[in-house]
């Protein structure tokens, strides 16, 4: 038998107790530890949604009017790109690509690969964006190339019908088919035009949602913004393509464009959780520190009841070091047990608490969380007992046995 | 070169209790031989518990000094007094003094933890004391599933579980029966031949007393020869 045995079965034996404990320290912990999770786990899904869709680029004019309810999505009417100035974009960002791959110590050989493997060229798709009416709803029109959107848009699928194929056709988004209740095959009045709709998009939670989409050449007319076009996005098609540094060298060789990295985004996105969730962690550390007091008053309150056993403990020889480690073993498990009641119950909480801060979110628990939620727990409970423990050390015999 | 194993010298012990003073000890000499089976009696309040824990380290004496071994008790650190109480001396209190949440045995083993010296077979040896004071049967029981004899037959176990030079009892075998005393009483005069233990037992019970090889008075915190 070791010392921590004797604080092993003092936890075991007195169970109450320890569980009580146990909880103070558990209920901190499991508000961190969902913290956490949640916190990662959103963050992890901006990044996956990136690696999924590429890393891209968005290109739209400086000075774009976005409408206050599409704004944060970034759609913009009444300024525009000339669509001869697309040439030029493509050359700044192959230009700029093939420098960052050099910056970054890539190999380029030739034109298209990186070390001898080769890799897609980018897709430059642009879109022609127009405020209209339809059904008597302002709406967005958008035009678009569709081979290249369904490159840079690869999760574009239609949920019924097909693509538009010939002129007078038309797509519409899922959210504006159930708001203006029109079906595969109505017609709808676009400008002075009549166009059938042939498809209705698959939902993607994007302003596509809300949009009717036609070829853009098609829009161009309608609109008379011949040779202009509202946005382009490019998709790198390629890993960790510098695209970075190809935003940086179009919004300096480009007049009039402004390139934004989704990348660039997605760290912003990133910046905003971290610091959400710092706020949060500030507040559970706040939580911990009331349930160390509580630790604390309760392993104190234990060694005035455990006076006498302490006296007894001196008597047979237990020097200050052997009781500071017994009552420190004790918090330890004490610590060890919060953690782990913790851990489960921040787990179970960040499945309830992550669907309602995020939509989607796709909960990941690793090994880390539980390392955490032990080490916060035992870290918790050792330095609530630090100051009991030595208490309990310097305790006399002779005040321990009030009857010798 | 003397063969004491215990000398204590010119000790008091003054309790203050507001404008009071209790002179709980007063001059106490005693020079105990290595191997004596002794004991003191007197009165309850007499002072002969406080004599025990001056010994024993657990109180101190506001005068005096108290020689154990050659170890001077009051003069030695922390260190020293816990290696002193875990290798040299054993004692048995006239309160029940096991720890609820540990089994007979190792409440009995208890003491080895605090060492620094190696002994694999503790355990063996735990089991042979309390099997010996009749408890083969109850070695793997709490406390709270023994009866007050029982649990002091336990506390007598572990007093003897790191061969200490002296036993320091108080009222060994207050919660005892007849038979059980007389068999507690019984070993501890076979511990006492066998290995040398000095034996320094507090009870006010004559008939126990007198199974001792010598017997102090003690009253009023003044000691005298009993005879």
């Amino acid at each position: 038998m070791k010392i921590y045995h004797i604080a092993l079965k003092e936890v075991s034996k007195r169970k109450i107790r320890t569980i009580y404990t146990s909880f103070g320290i558990a209920i901190a912990v499991s508000m961190l530890i969902s913290v956490m999770i949640t916190a990662s786990s959103g963050q992890r899904e901006v990044f996956q949604v990136i690696a999924r869709y590429g890393h891209s680029l968005s290109i739209v004019p400086v000075d774009t009017q976005t409408q206050q309810s599409l704004k944060s999505f970034g759609i913009g009417t009444g300024t525009y790109i000339p669509e001869a100035s697309l040439p030029e974009i493509e050359r700044v960002y192959q230009s700029a690509i093939i420098a960052g791959w050099e910056k970054m110590g890539a190999l380029i050989f030739q034109e298209g690969t990186i070390g001898g493997a080769a890799f897609p060229p980018p897709t430059f798709a642009p879109r022609l964006y127009e405020e209209t009416t339809v059904k008597g709803k302002d709406v967005v029109a958008g035009g678009v190339v569709l081979d290249k959107e369904l490159i840079a848009r690869f999760w574009w699928d239609v949920a019924e019908g097909r693509f538009m194929e010939h002129e007078g056709e038309v797509v519409i988004g899922r959210l504006f088919a159930v708001g203006t209740e029109t079906k595969l095959g109505d017609t709808v009045d676009i400008g002075r035009n009549k166009m059938r709709v042939v498809g209705i998009l698959r939902e993607t939670d994007s302003p596509d949602d809300y949009m009717v989409f036609m070829p853009i050449k098609t829009l161009q007319t309608l609109f008379n913004k011949q040779g202009k076009i509202s946005m382009i996005n490019v998709r790198a098609m390629c890993p960790k393509c510098p695209v970075g540094e190809a935003a940086v060298e179009i919004n300096k060789k480009i007049l009039g464009v402004r390139a934004t990295s989704q990348m660039e985004i997605a760290t912003a996105q990133s910046q905003i959780f971290q610091k959400t969730a710092a706020l949060l962690v500030s507040f559970v550390v706040a939580a911990l520190i009331i349930s160390s007091i509580g630790v604390f008053n309760i392993i104190l309150g234990s060694i005035h009841s455990r006076l006498r056993d302490i006296g007894l403990l001196k008597t047979m020889g237990a020097s200050k070091g052997q009781l500071i480690r017994l009552f420190l073993y004790e918090a330890l498990f004490i610590g060890i047990t919060g953690g782990v009641i913790g851990f489960v119950i921040g787990s179970g909480l960040s499945y309830v608490v992550g669907p309602i801060l995020f939509k989607d979110i796709v909960i990941k628990i690793s090994p880390k969380f539980f390392a955490i939620a032990l080490l916060l727990g035992t870290i918790t409970t050792i330095a609530a007992s630090i100051y009991p423990a030595t208490y309990a050390s310097k305790i006399r015999v002779a005040e321990a046995f009030k009857s010798l | 070169m003397s063969d004491s194993i215990l000398v204590i010298k010119d000790v008091w012990k003054t309790y203050e209790i507001g404008d009071e003073r209790i002179e709980a000890l007063q001059a106490i000499n005693l020079d105990i031989e290595k191997g004596s089976f002794i004991s003191i009696i007197g009165h309850s309040g007499s002072g002969k518990t406080t004599l025990l824990s001056v010994i024993g380290g657990l109180t101190e004496p506001t005068q005096g000094s108290v020689s154990l071994d050659g170890a001077d008790v009051w003069k030695l650190n922390d260190a020293g007094l816990s290696a002193l109480r875990n290798e040299k001396l054993g004692f048995i209190f006239q309160f029940s003094s096991l720890i609820p949440t540990l089994r007979a045995i190792d409440n009995v083993a208890l003491p080895y933890i605090f060492q620094k010296r190696n002994n694999t077979d503790i355990y063996g040896r735990a089991e042979k004391i309390l099997s010996i004071l009749g408890l083969s049967k109850k070695l793997n029981s709490f406390p709270s599933e023994l009866s007050g004899g029982q649990q002091r037959r336990v506390a007598i176990a572990r007093a003897f579980i790191n061969r200490p030079s002296i036993i320091l009892a108080d009222e060994p075998t207050g919660d005892l029966d007849a038979q059980s005393e007389s068999e507690v009483m019984e070993f501890f005069s076979e511990i006492n031949e066998k290995e040398k233990t000095t034996f320094l037992l507090v009870t006010h019970n004559m008939e126990l007393a007198g199974m001792t090889d010598r017997i102090y008075r003690m009253k009023d915190g003044i000691l005298t020869n009993g005879g």
